[in-house]
């Protein structure tokens, strides 16, 4: 219990962020990430401790995202769902939306709009790569998914946020 | 313009996986001479700056609430695996009461006729000193206090 204490303390704000990023509302974040501690209480012993502790809990928080995403669109669907798993991590709107909050710059308040109608898979990437800080193994962990693409999620999305910054940009450095 | 290609998928690279220092030293010589490539990694690099720009604030008393949830369901947790724990003594028990029974009652059959018993003496010996004890002590399982079941 001591040493969940400790992980929570070390990684509960790098997990709401996550689930931020995901969900685009702290409520869901916050719940979510309650749900995730739990289940890492409970499936303790399936955990490599040769391997970093942020991926798995990361793999974990974004199953369980997907899962409580599908229940909620379920419950208010007119419309048939999308088969992919992936699909699922659509942002509803909200106002502001969590890019908009947290950009502390200029020019995260500038990606925060393309942020916002980035496709989920590259937006997850990118936050992931330069946010987290993960590496592109534990990336592949957490999204399920190989490397080549998870790098070329990366790039993909860099190139649409590169947009951001168009031509006659005075803002450059 | 292939070349260009080639070079803004080498910059890519440069930010999001090792590349060796004759490939940034290789970068580094190109975008001298060539404006659009060195625009390109400015613009790389900026994108990936303004990235690591999003500050979140959390909730005060998020870290307590959730250590405090943890605390409420590693008690819900070990108390079920206590119950866990007794219903399998238990199930344990009462399957060796009846099984020693049955092998105590088969060897006491067997002593009948040299000790002069009839069938029915068995029986109620069998029944009065070995399956009802047995059975009673594997009850007692179920209705001991908590920690007093010396299997918790």
């Amino acid at each position: 219990m001591e040493l969940l204490a400790d992980l929570v303390e070390r990684c509960q704000h790098r997990l709401v962020r996550y689930l931020l990023y995901l969900t685009g509302r702290r409520e869901y974040a916050e719940d979510l990430a309650q749900e995730t501690w739990i289940r890492v209480l409970q499936r303790g012993s399936q955990y490599n401790g040769r391997q970093r502790f942020d991926p798995w809990l990361f793999a974990i928080a974004r199953n369980l995202a997907i899962d409580y995403l599908r229940k909620k669109r379920r419950a208010v669907a007119t419309v048939s769902l999308p088969n992919d798993r992936d699909a699922m991590l659509l942002l509803p709107s909200s106002d502001p939306s969590p890019f908009e909050a947290a950009a502390r710059s200029e020019d995260a308040m500038r990606l925060a709009g393309r942020l916002q109608i980035l496709p989920p898979l590259y937006r997850e990437a990118l936050l992931l790569r330069f946010q987290e800080d993960l590496s592109l193994a534990e990336m592949a962990q957490v999204l399920g998914a190989p490397t080549t693409t998870v790098t070329s999620r990366i790039y993909r999305g860099l190139a649409a946020l590169r947009s951001a910054f168009g031509e006659g940009d005075s803002h450059g450095g | 313009m292939e070349g260009d290609k080639r070079f803004r998928e080498l910059i890519d690279r440069s930010f999001v996986e090792e590349v060796s220092e004759g490939e940034r030293q290789l970068i580094h010589d190109h975008i001298r001479d060539c404006d659009g490539c060195k625009r390109y990694l400015e613009l790389t690099a900026r994108t990936i700056r303004g990235l690591r720009e999003f500050t979140f604030t959390s909730e005060p008393d998020s870290n307590a609430q959730v250590r405090e949830i943890l605390a409420h369901h590693t008690e819900t947790m070990r108390q079920h695996n206590v119950q866990f724990k007794v219903w399998a003594a238990f199930a344990g028990a009462l399957s060796m009461s009846i099984v020693g029974s049955a092998l105590v009652y088969q060897v006491a059959k067997l002593l009948t006729v040299p000790m002069y018993f009839d069938t029915a003496e068995v029986q109620v010996g069998v029944l009065v000193f070995w399956l009802l004890p047995s059975f009673c002590s594997a009850l007692r399982l179920l209705a001991a206090p908590g920690e007093n079941r010396g299997i918790a």
